[in-house]
């Protein structure tokens, strides 16, 4: 923590509580000591005194030993000398401060100082005070003072349920009236609530939006709590309360209430203008919190993370902001607020000009309804997306550059490119290809266009229904930026997209993102069992195979296909409580068969106790269950001494003289039978495919499909081997379909099985 | 021969949920109803514990239903178009607990308003002493808006709210914890997704005693092999000792029952099917039973009739512990 924070947090907090006390003595001497204490309409007494202590005020001397507690959680101030740890001390402090300031409040409403009142002015829905409100009294201007229990079930339950995803207390003033309207406009824009106090030199924040005729109070998420900074106080107490409204947590459990805050509530304190003592040591108060502050001022800055999920102190100073007027600056401003705070923003609609919806994703758009398209036989389309640090993105910019497709004659083509930048604080390099291959789903998703293909091989398609509907370059943009917030928001904050058609450009874009597909091939190539310490569970199939789990590493996909290891790490930092979780590998026990102690375990668990044992490289046993949805069966032929893998594409007879349906059944169903076993069509391709049984050599026989549309891949597969013609040497259903003529097609293509140890 | 009967000894058991509060624990019923507590499946008494036989609510509506067997309006005449009423006569007809499931709309067409809802609620809980489940129409943001209301305004009743869903469970649990009551987790047939909802509830802060779990069922003959297996797999689990899966189980045998075509219809049937009326009832008897014996705790029926067979069945069952103890 930095020295000088702590320093003016520790000092501020000394002068705060000794200033309460004072004022308490003074009070209990003018007023007694069962003068009764509250904060209007709420049954949580003075909460966040409440909260943290346990202690229930109700009359003036039950303050006294509040304010025993808050000074014995006081430190002496930092010696210049000395440098010691300061973040527990200034924590401390900072806790202090707020008992102070909480009592401080509290006995202003005694003296009838609180809520603050400011002539002339009315809230736009507030809190009630009967004797200045009743117009028979005079009515008396005045701001919100804290915030009441009705306000606060019906926020609370906002912010619980996620309706609302955080609140900002803002203290001191904006360098110009226009940019605190333009503050406040953008935290309402995100629905997060506005907490108003302080001053920087007797200006308000409060009197800047007043002077601009913003309306504030309950109604317009915008409540002026006071002009001075104690005021602030009612937001930790709104915190306070609505952990122990919704937290179900009681009086006292202070630890658990700030966890709770820390972890549920997406708060930060926005400080505005001069930094002085006590805001440093109610902002010490609010890190307690796990509230960060962000400060538009030059002060010290604390980055690391600990008490608050991300930064503890950020200092923007407002003139250094990028930006081309002070408007852009703070929005700038506020968009760093919700980074440090980590506030999710939700989009549920995708703002496009046709209709959208998972129903649209299978259509074709013929040649003959197509205005344009892009890639394909005459022209190149390439998608491209990439994580780039969060201050490099800026979130919702979407950009055409090049001509639009206005130009291009009906049913013409044109070239186009689409990069994605997304960044986020979960965002992590391994999942660019996962959220890359979801462009696909995410644009078709599109009534009236058609996405086929992904990386430089894309081809799109505009209708000309949806041309003429209005679907413009851009609207590809608002497609993902939409999407991959509501989808995927967990590992992603920010999304800005470009569309490139400028020729120059997006051959410079091509290069790049080229230079990304190879680097990942190689990073998948690279990705091997043994460079990873956790494999991943995919329990899906459970619903209708309730046994069955799915063990996915590196080098063995799920047997559906659709799941790799990158996919399940995706997934599971998506949803966390999901269908795909790690499995920490522990020991090796049998390194040949693939055997860990931590994969047992799970097959156990996973499987409710039938299997105990699964060995991830072989065959012959305990080979991992299926549940029915794998792209081919492996089957050990004993005559053969080898294995035949049928693709689920594939009707035909199989040497082992029963069809893909027949064996599907002795395959699934989460039963464990060596020598047969479910897989991913891609896993006959990896190194560890029952490389425990002599790996790929041992398929003598497999469905023709799987060696057409697989040919480039087999061929390096049996490059590997070190038997370049070994697919010729496989057998498949156009020539071979019974154990004999296996065994005759294996004499004549002298298949190296014949020369392998026995299987069994 | 003396003859040595198998016992499993499971090292988990079924959480003991309490619906409604008495006048001294907060609330206004006049008895309060716990479910759960097994160590061991459905009736083996020889086994282990079942200290709280199942119990059956039946289901009320707001307002006359717009979409119930003409049987069912039958049987209950005239309160059906008043919820007060209704309950009154529900208790009459031995139900445990109350079911009242909120309308879109109300009488006049226009969508129901949560101070409509709130008003229903509380007749319902003057007219009767029994605890009350109360059911949104089932639209996310209705229910949200009518059940934040109802749980406002019933404060400490141990009411169980409903129902969360994978999409829309916060605002219901929120503000069940904010009030004292409980909810209702509801999953398609799943016992993963079962577990997931279960875990995301309690990670709000509502305690596992607080929440029934809805593993969802289909009618005789209309999947309830499915149902029934889900149930059967969740309560092993249960008993297993997995945590997440120990919330006794709420089912709705007599919704699921009332739409199948062998209850809902009258006319133009085989003559082989014989009287309409008493097919119906067997038709949601036997379902019911069936998810009873598959570890249902709470089943929800429509017509009183099946109401006196099913508790008559479970009156039986559960004096079989007499017969082996």
């Amino acid at each position: 923590m930095s020295r000088y924070i702590a320093t003016r947090a520790i000092r501020g907090a000394n002068a705060l509580v000794r200033e309460a006390e004072l004022m308490l003595k003074r009070a209990i001497q003018e007023k007694g000591g069962n003068q009764k204490v509250a904060f209007p309409n709420t049954a949580y007494y003075l909460p966040l005194i409440y909260g943290m202590t346990g202690i229930a005020v109700e009359k003036l001397e039950d303050l006294v030993p509040v304010i025993e507690h808050a000074k014995r959680l006081l430190h002496p101030i930092p010696a210049e000398s000395q440098w010691t740890p300061y973040l527990g001390e200034a924590l401390d402090c900072g806790m202090a401060t707020l008992l102070a300031a909480e009592a401080i409040e509290a006995i202003r409403f005694v003296y009838g100082l609180q809520p603050e009142r400011m002539p002339g002015f009315t809230l736009a829905g507030g809190t009630s005070y009967p004797e200045l409100d009743s117009p028979s009294n005079g009515r008396v201007g005045h701001l919100n003072g804290p915030i009441d229990d009705i306000q606060l079930r019906a926020w609370g339950i906002q912010l619980v349920d996620g309706r609302m995803p955080g609140f900002a207390a803002i203290i001191g003033a904006a360098k110009s009236n226009e940019v605190a309207v333009k503050i406040v406009r953008e935290l309402q824009k995100r629905n997060i609530l506005c907490f108003l106090s302080g001053n920087v030199n007797g200006r308000s924040i409060i009197h800047q939006l007043i002077e601009e005729g913003v309306e504030l109070g309950y109604d317009t998420y915008t409540v002026p709590f006071g002009t001075d900074t104690l005021s602030a106080i009612y937001a930790l107490g709104f915190a306070t309360r609505s952990a122990l409204t919704f937290g179900g947590l009681k009086a006292g459990q202070a630890r658990e209430i700030l966890l709770y805050n820390r972890e549920r509530v997406f708060a930060f304190v926005l400080a505005l203008g001069e930094v002085d003592d006590l805001k440093y040591a109610a902002a010490a108060g609010a890190i307690n919190f796990g509230f960060p502050v962000i400060a538009d001022t030059v002060i010290p800055q604390i980055l690391p993370t600990g008490i608050t999920k991300y930064e503890h102190v950020v200092s923007m100073p407002f003139n250094e902001i990028e930006g081309a007027d002070d408007l852009e600056r703070a929005e700038r401003l506020v968009q760093k607020c919700i980074e440090v705070r980590g506030v999710k923003v939700k989009i549920t609609e995708v703002d496009v000009p046709v209709p959208y919806g998972s129903a649209f994703e299978g259509e074709v758009v013929r040649k003959s309804d197509m205005r344009v398209e892009f890639g394909g036989k005459y022209s190149r389309c390439f998608e491209y997306l990439f994580m780039a640090p969060l201050e490099e993105v800026v979130d919702g910019k979407i950009e055409v550059i090049g001509p639009s497709y206005e130009h291009v004659e009906p049913q013409g083509h044109m070239d186009m490119g689409i990069v994605v930048r997304v960044a986020g604080r979960n965002m992590q390099e391994d999942f660019e290809p996962v959220l890359e291959r979801q462009i696909h789903y995410f644009i078709n998703g599109a009534s009236g266009i058609q996405h086929i293909g992904q990386r430089d091989i894309a081809w799109i398609r505009i209708s000309k229904n949806a041309a003429d509907k209005g679907f413009k370059l851009e609207h590809f943009g608002k497609i993902l930026h939409a999407r991959y917030h509501s989808d995927f928001g967990a590992i992603v904050d920010k999304v800005q997209v470009t569309i490139i058609t400028e020729p120059e450009l997006l051959q410079q874009w091509l290069a790049k993102a080229r230079a990304a597909y190879d680097y990942r091939n190689k990073r998948l190539a690279d990705l091997t069992d043994d460079k990873v310490d956790e494999f991943y569970s995919c329990t899906l199939c459970q619903s209708f195979a309730p046994n069955h789990v799915c063990i996915i590493s590196p080098e063995r996909l799920g047997l559906c296909g659709a799941y790799n290891w990158l996919d399940c790490k995706a997934s599971y930092n998506i949803n966390p409580t999901g269908p795909n979780q790690p499995i920490k590998l522990g020991k090796v026990i049998d390194p040949v068969k693939g055997y860990w102690t931590g994969t047992n375990e799970y097959a156990k668990i996973g499987s409710h106790g039938v299997v105990q044992e699964v060995a991830m490289y072989s065959i012959m046993e305990n080979p991992m269950t299926a549940c029915g949805c794998f792209e081919c069966i492996v089957m050990l032929i004993p005559e053969a001494n080898g294995v035949m893998v049928v693709s689920r594409e594939d009707p035909s007879m199989t040497p082992a003289g029963m069809t893909f349906s027949t064996l599907a059944g002795l395959a699934g169903g989460g039963l464990q039978t060596p020598g047969v076993m479910g897989v991913g069509k891609y896993f006959l391709l990896s190194p560890k495919f029952i490389s425990a049984d002599g790996g790929f050599k041992r398929v003598v026989w497999m469905s023709s499909i799987l060696k057409e549309t697989m040919a480039e891949e087999l061929k390096k597969v049996a490059e590997r081997e070190g038997d370049p013609d070994l697919i010729e040497k496989i057998a498949d259903e156009r020539y071979v379909t019974t154990v004999e003529e296996l065994l005759t097609w294996l004499q004549e293509h002298n298949h190296p099985v014949l020369t392998m140890e026995p299987m069994f | 021969m003396p003859v040595e009967i198998p016992k499993e000894k499971w090292p988990g058991s079924v959480l003991t949920v309490t619906l409604g509060a008495l006048p001294s624990e907060g609330g206004t019923r006049k008895r309060v109803v716990t479910v759960g507590g097994e160590t061991t499946l459905p009736f083996l008494h020889f086994e282990g514990e079942i200290p709280n036989p199942p119990v059956v609510a039946i289901e009320i509506k707001d307002r006359k239903p717009d979409d119930w067997s003409p049987l069912l309006l039958e049987a209950w005449k005239d309160v059906i178009d008043d919820p007060a009423q209704w309950a009154a006569a529900a208790e009459a007809a031995g139900a445990d607990l109350i079911v009242l499931a909120l309308s879109l709309t109300n009488r006049n067409g226009e969508p129901t308003t949560p101070e409509e809802a709130v008003a229903n609620v509380k007749a319902v809980l003057g007219a009767t002493g029994l605890p009350l489940i109360v059911l949104g129409p089932g639209q996310a943001e209705v229910d949200n808006t009518l059940l934040v209301a109802v749980s406002e305004a019933t404060k400490g009743e141990r009411l169980a709210l409903g129902i969360c869903e994978d999409k829309n469970y916060r605002t219901i649990v929120a503000t069940a914890m904010a009030n004292g009551h409980l909810v209702i987790a509801r999953t398609p047939m799943d016992v993963n997704l079962a577990k997931q909802l279960n875990i995301l509830i309690s990670d709000m802060g509502l305690p596992l005693n607080c929440i029934l779990m809805d593993p969802t069922t289909g009618a005789l003959g209309y999947g309830i092999e499915y149902g029934y297996s889900v149930m059967e797999r969740l309560r092993l689990a249960a008993l297993q000792g997995d945590k997440m899966t120990q919330l006794p189980m709420i089912v709705t045998p007599g919704f699921e029952a009332w739409k199948a075509k062998e209850s809902k219809v009258g006319e133009g049937v085989p003559k082989a099917w014989g009287d309409w009326l008493s097919r119906a009832i067997n038709w949601e008897t036997l379902t019911a039973l069936t998810l009873i014996e598959a570890g249902a705790d709470i089943v929800v029926l429509r017509h009183p009739e099946s109401v006196k067979r099913v508790k008559a069945a479970i009156e039986e069952l559960m004096a079989a512990k007499t017969l082996v103890s």
